[in-house]
């Protein structure tokens, strides 16, 4: 279908674009690859009158080694995450993650910026940030406003960032080499969305668990950290008992969605199994 | 979907049952919801809900079909179309009030049935907006009720106002604020600044018609600019202008209903994580103003001007129908064009004929 009408601009600095946002009002919209946008403006189901094309300003794009941190460009796609030295070396869970989102063509077009701003539920790098205790970067007409990843997922396809303000990267701390990773994304076709995506974080001392970070995917409206999980595995023995034990209470807190794809209680049971998976990757066991 | 709301309001039975049935106060209590007309039973409306970068509009038609006095049971129905699509809504509302001391518990079950696109696309989307919405409406519906005793008061100032018999003093203090500090729509907001109203003074200097004749001011701009001043004690000039279809006490009453909700919407504008139904409500006038500047580009989109008025606390009927034109567009036009060009050179010719055969003979 052809999209409704719009105006479109390619500013060629974050200032203009954030300008052009202000003059677009409430209605003006980001775009930055297309990939989620693009579908709801061509099924008639956004009605932006501005399109505010992010993909002409370079300084977006790419990733800055910042001592204990990355700093990745909102203009950065999934494919570069995939092959990016610095993300493979400092935080591969975002890397092995970006390369389950759907097919390549997507992978080279979508921005890891257009999927943290556009927080679909079912997104596969809102919880992948989120485990990252990553801090997300805006520029508004206020200036630049830094945002932790726990506080910037608000509501399904709402994020903490205000009208006109423009995602502009993303922080994400360097984690060292004690640390394992593992992204678990079911989904029964090929390039689905995720029904339940799992992603974990465990640091391994001594043959037990340091610590362990579970973000969960599409199981509620918003991103969520698994805290019971969390609390339940650090300590616990690096074995795969203990880990599927910590991953039983993977639903704990959760508002799974029903759909065509499953009922809630699907949903949990797939948190508790894909958990106890992911965990044991990242644990190495 | 079957969904299940409850709560309690601070007033009896008998009052709440009233105002339940009351369509014209209630409706302002929908996020997004506007009424175009409510005769006897039947209400005809539309309401928008904004989803992120999604956006639905349906119009259609309530009613009630059930209202047991003896139970203290209402159930309203309601159906609606996408005004920009194939989709329809329609929902079943069926409410029960128990007395419980001086208190009122209302128990609402809704079943909500939603088709087409957004339902398709949306992965459970319309679930959780649907049950959000309801949320909200429980909660402002719970705030109305509450509120109701200081709102009937402040009906009598507001009607006086209506026809002119006391205005009220605007203090030099007041007179120097900025109109920011109302905190109006965007639209509304950058229209006044255009045409230089820039104080609260400036405001109350101006009648409802001048305001009215201001471009991107409707009647919906002016209701809120109204109610915005009447919640700070003030008004606008004269009445000349007023454009209300009835300035009655009763009519005056229900605004004020909507103006004492406009905190409750306000409140779920600063989010951290509350109700969590919060956020689904954009459409209530959120953003603060100074976000949009004067020189607004929109201003030219004339859709896109009623959207920013069109807030609950809006409900009077809309100065802007839908358009079929706007909808349909052009295109519809200029696919008639080659068929009315064929028609046109046909009967040419066929009156070029007539007339040769006219001469001949």
């Amino acid at each position: 279908m052809i999209p409704a009408k719009f105006d479109y601009v390619r500013p060629s600095s974050v200032g203009d674009a954030v300008q052009a946002m202000a003059s677009g009002g409430e209605d003006a919209k980001v775009i930055a690859g297309g990939q989620s946008l693009l579908p709801l403006l061509k099924l008639r189901l956004a009605y932006p009158d501005l399109l505010v094309d992010v993909g002409a300003i370079a300084e977006l794009r790419g990733v800055v080694d910042e001592g204990d941190h990355l700093l990745i460009g909102a203009r950065t796609t999934h494919h570069q995450l995939m092959h990016d030295p610095l993300v493979a070396q400092h935080c591969g869970l975002l890397a092995q993650a970006a390369g389950t989102v759907a097919d390549p063509a997507v992978r080279h077009r979508g921005t890891i910026g257009g999927s943290i701003a556009h927080a679909d539920p079912a997104g596969d790098l809102p919880a992948v940030v989120l485990a990252l205790d990553a801090t997300v970067i805006a520029q508004g007409p206020g200036g630049e406003r830094q945002i932790a990843a726990r506080d910037f997922f608000v509501d399904y396809l709402t994020t903490a960032l205000g009208p006109g303000e423009i995602l502009t990267g993303i922080r994400v701390p360097k984690l060292d080499a004690g640390w394992g990773y593992r992204y678990e994304k079911f989904h029964r076709t090929a390039q689905a969305w995720a029904i339940v995506g799992v992603a974990a974080l465990v640091r391994r001392s001594d043959g037990q668990v340091a610590e362990a970070r579970v973000g969960l995917t599409n199981m509620g409206s918003v991103p969520i950290r698994a805290t019971a999980v969390e609390a339940a595995a650090a300590g616990a023995s690096a074995s795969s008992q203990a880990l599927h034990a910590a991953a039983a209470n993977a639903d704990e807190g959760t508002t799974p969605p029903a759909d065509l794809h499953g009922a809630p209680d699907y949903r949990r049971h797939l948190a508790r199994v894909l958990t106890g998976r992911a965990l044991e990757a990242a644990a190495g066991v | 979907m079957e969904l299940e709301h409850s709560f309690t309001v601070p007033v009896p039975l008998e009052r709440a049952w009233e105002v339940l049935l009351d369509v014209e106060r209630v409706a302002p209590c929908m996020p997004g919801a506007t009424l175009d007309s409510v005769e006897g039973d039947d209400i005809a409306g539309r309401i928008k809900v904004k989803v992120g970068p999604i956006t639905m509009t349906y119009t259609g038609t309530a009613k009630f079909t059930e209202k047991d006095v003896a139970a203290r049971a209402m159930t309203l129905e309601a159906s609606g179309k996408e005004t920009r699509g194939a989709g329809t809504a329609s929902a079943t509302v069926r409410s029960e009030l128990t007395a419980a001391d001086d208190q009122t518990h209302v128990r609402v079950r809704t079943t909500l049935n939603v088709t087409g696109k957004p339902a398709q696309f949306g992965r459970g989307v319309m679930t959780e907006v649907g049950g959000k919405l309801i949320g909200i409406f429980a909660d402002n519906l719970a705030a109305m009720l509450v509120a109701e005793p200081a709102a009937s008061q402040a009906a009598t100032p507001d009607a006086r106002l209506e026809s002119n018999e006391v205005r009220p003093d605007i203090g030099a203090a007041d007179e120097a604020l900025p109109i920011d500090v109302l905190n109006l729509g965007s639209r509304a907001w950058s229209s006044l600044r255009r045409d230089g109203i820039q104080t609260l003074g400036d405001l109350t200097r101006r009648t409802s018609a001048q305001l009215l004749a201001i471009e991107n001011i409707g009647p919906a701009s002016v209701a809120e600019i109204k109610s915005k001043l009447a919640d700070r004690g003030l008004s606008l000039a004269g009445t000349s202008g007023s454009h209300r279809p009835s300035g009655s006490t009763a009519k005056a009453a229900a605004e004020s209903g909507p103006a004492s909700l406009r905190p409750v919407h306000e409140a779920n504008g600063d989010r951290p994580g509350k109700h969590a139904a919060d956020d689904v409500a954009p459409v209530t006038p959120l953003r603060p103003p100074s976000t949009a500047p004067a020189d607004s580009a929109t201003g030219q989109h004339g859709q896109v001007a009623s959207t920013a008025d069109r807030e609950p606390a809006a409900w009077q009927p809309q100065d802007d129908a839908v358009d079929l034109l706007g909808v349909a567009g052009l295109p519809v036009l200029k696919r008639a064009l080659p068929a009315a060009a064929g028609l046109i050179a046909a009967i040419v010719v066929v009156f070029g004929l007539r007339r040769r055969r006219a001469r001949r003979s």
